[in-house]
């Protein structure tokens, strides 16, 4: 096996568990997310989930379109540009709006903390 | 005998008078025993005041009092589910408050909670005006508490709004009772379905004050600032205190004196939508909570506005799910503040690896404030979106409602456990939270659960039972629905890896943003700057005109104020009040502009 390929395949085991001051309850829950296939396999499940959510909305909607809400797949739609609408648009909202932390006043400091 | 008669008490004593009677004796608790008993006990024997009530929609406790009859006490289906929600928070936040001592703080978070519990019980607008001004005196030193200088300036501009809120209100009340002769909200008008919703007309006199000083509370669009100004810069426990009360307060308030009136459709769909934007850029993750918290309120005011008996219940239910997930979220935040200082994104991720408990009580708040099947946003906010469906003429409300509710996802749902609890690795690797702290989250989250697995006893306890068994039995888990709310979110979620993926997700950066605030804090000085050469020269033109004005005015007032002038003698008592009232208010405007 040649190193780029022992690289990849290092790439693709998961990240050591047990990491020295970790919690136990961390291991059990999350540690399988942090494999480099993680992201994959989640979208990949997403995805089937959305698509048979919209296929049993077909299955099981009426034989009438009342209005564009009902017809099967809009909230999918909607769900997706909606949200890609609202990140996005925090590229040109960021320009616009983002001053230095100290623009109002001298930093003090962080949030408050409990005495 | 003395067990009846302390029973009898107990059940025609307001509950929020339980939480203020145990505030004034939490400074005094030296043992942690006792502070832990007073800090829960209260709300403890509140609920159980609450529960024993002897009867809904009757004045269990009256006092006279300058002529006014005021109704202390006067539980109904409305008051009783916002009461409640308040109860258990306050619990919560005695829990979550254990491991630190702040005498302060401890007794102002009380008073806090028992003013706001004590305002929903009330039955008359002068009382409520009484609390509503205690809840804002006493969650001002929850601003105070880190006692840092930049926590004192939000705390004093935090002030000024909340002092102005009761300022309108209490010129509304003074117009609205000489007018009317009125202050008992169940005498004002008609019951709607055997319930007083929605009594004041907005056209009666002083309504529209009433309507403004609700409205700061509330944190409408333009005056919401003080909200993302303040909670962010208290302490871990303060946020948390101070997401509970205020907002819901404002809303009970709106719903039981304006339900059904068209502009809280329009401005509590405004407070859906706008927050998103600001949330998607914003650093520091509590500012990202209190946009969050402004959006949620916006459902709320919208369903009051719609103001059928759907609607009200989906405002009360989305307020009571609220007050559990958002002081849920609060809190997790809260405990990463408490172990790491700080909560910028920037500077947080992969937190999870030594505060697993904490990023699955986030996680179940997340799941919640997304309306996720089976957790409590979902029961609560379906009613407000099936409300708003069902009229055909609020159509784009309602879209604005479904754009508002990918944006929780966005902001709430995803942002938060990411940047927090995952992400980049910041390689913090701090302890996980107090115990008290994680019981609190863990009680939290359970009910956030309990909600949405078995939300018939949330809609038992709703404004309009009936309405909401109806909705429960054949609306709410009906398959369209479940599958088009699974759509919705499930391929936003794809939206979010999609943009991550392509690098089109705006990456978090440090930084303030800008918001309506600037008026105040850079806007005004900078006009003010602008004038200040013609000013003095204007001042100076004033000066040598003081002396003759001074003598004319002086005469003027004494002519006019003098116990036989005519200002004293013609000029109805409640028109000074509310001159004296205006001039307050100006005062109030100049130190926030200052």
């Amino acid at each position: 096996m040649s190193d780029v390929e022992k690289s990849e395949v290092k790439d693709l085991a998961p990240a050591p568990l047990g990491e020295f001051g970790e919690h136990p309850l961390s291991i059990l829950l999350f540690s399988w997310m942090r494999g480099k296939m993680f992201l994959r396999v989640f979208a990949i499940i997403l995805g089937v989930v959305g698509i048979a959510a919209i296929g049993l909305e077909i299955w099981l909607a009426q034989k009438t379109i009342r209005d564009v809400t009902s017809v099967p797949g809009f909230y999918a739609v909607f769900g997706f540009i909606a949200f890609g609408a609202a990140v996005l648009s925090g590229w040109p909202l960021g320009k616009l709006l983002r001053r230095r932390e100290d623009y109002y006043e001298t930093r003090s400091g962080e949030a408050g903390r409990d005495r | 005998m003395t067990v009846e008669r302390l029973a009898d008490w107990l059940a025609n004593t307001n509950p929020g008078f339980f939480i203020l009677f145990a505030a004034l004796f939490v400074p005094f608790a030296r043992s942690n025993i006792v502070r832990a008993l007073l800090l829960v006990g209260g709300p403890a024997v509140a609920l159980v005041a609450l529960i024993n009530a002897d009867g809904l929609s009757l004045n269990l406790s009256t006092l006279k009092i300058l002529g006014y009859e005021l109704v202390l006490y006067r539980p109904d289906s409305l008051s009783f589910v916002f009461g409640l929600a308040f109860i258990i928070a306050s619990a919560l936040v005695g829990i979550y408050s254990l491991h630190r001592r702040d005498a302060m703080q401890d007794s102002t978070a009380m008073l806090y909670a028992g003013a706001a519990v004590s305002a929903v019980f009330v039955g008359d607008l002068i009382s409520l005006f009484i609390m509503w001004e205690l809840t804002a005196i006493a969650s001002v030193f929850q601003v105070l508490a880190p006692r840092s200088q930049d926590s004192v300036r939000a705390a004093m501009r935090y002030l000024v709004f909340q002092i102005s809120s009761g300022l309108l209100v209490l010129a509304g009340v003074c117009m609205f009772v000489s007018a009317t002769g009125q202050t008992q909200f169940a005498l004002i008008a008609p019951s709607m379905a055997g319930l007083p919703v929605g009594v004041m007309d907005i056209a009666a006199p002083g309504a529209v004050l009433i309507l403004a000083g609700f409205g700061i509370k509330a944190a409408f669009p333009m005056v919401h600032n003080w909200l993302q100004d303040a909670y962010p810069k208290t302490t871990e426990t303060g946020a948390v205190v101070l997401s509970a009360f205020t907002t819901k307060l404002a809303v009970y308030a709106l719903a039981r004196y304006f339900a059904g009136l068209e502009w809280l459709i329009w401005i509590g769909a405004i407070m859906t939508v706008f927050p998103v934007f600001f949330a998607v850029i914003e650093n520091d993750l509590r500012k990202v909570l209190a946009y969050s918290l402004n959006n949620q309120v916006g459902f709320m005011v919208c369903a009051v506005g719609i103001g059928t008996q759907l609607a009200v219940n989906g405002a009360a239910a989305h307020a009571f799910a609220h007050i559990m997930y958002k002081a849920l979220l609060f809190m997790s935040m809260g405990a990463v503040l408490y172990r790491t200082g700080t909560t910028k994104a920037t500077d947080l991720g992969g937190l999870h690896r030594t505060m697993p408990w904490t990023t699955l009580f986030c996680l179940v708040g997340a799941a919640s404030i997304s309306a996720l099947p089976f957790f409590s946003g979902f029961v609560a906010k379906s009613m407000v979106m099936s409300a708003s469906y069902a009229d055909p003429a609020l159509f784009v409300v309602w879209i604005m409602l479904l754009f508002a509710s990918a944006g929780v996802l966005e902001h709430s749902g995803i942002k938060i456990p990411y940047f927090a609890f995952f992400g980049h690795d910041s390689g913090k690797r701090p302890q996980e939270a107090p115990f008290n702290m994680l019981m609190a989250m863990g009680l939290a989250a359970a009910l956030c659960i309990l909600i949405g697995v078995s939300p018939g006893w949330l809609y038992r306890f709703l404004p309009y039972e009936q309405v909401a068994r109806e909705y429960l039995a054949s609306d709410l888990w009906t398959a369209p629905h479940v599958l088009q709310q699974l759509q919705l979110l499930v391929f936003a979620m794809l939206a979010f890896m999609l943009l991550q993926w392509r690098k089109l997700y705006p990456a978090e950066a440090p930084g303030l943003i800008l918001d309506v605030e600037w008026l105040w804090r850079r806007g005004w000085p900078m006009l003010t700057s602008a004038l200040s050469a013609p000013m003095r020269q204007l001042g100076r033109w004033a000066g040598g005109q003081a002396g003759l004005i001074n003598g004319m005015v002086g005469g003027l007032a004494r002519q006019a104020f003098a116990p036989n002038g005519w200002a004293s003698a013609k000029v109805p008592f409640s028109v000074t009040a509310v001159c004296s009232l205006a001039i307050l208010g100006l005062v109030l405007a100049i130190a926030l502009f200052r």
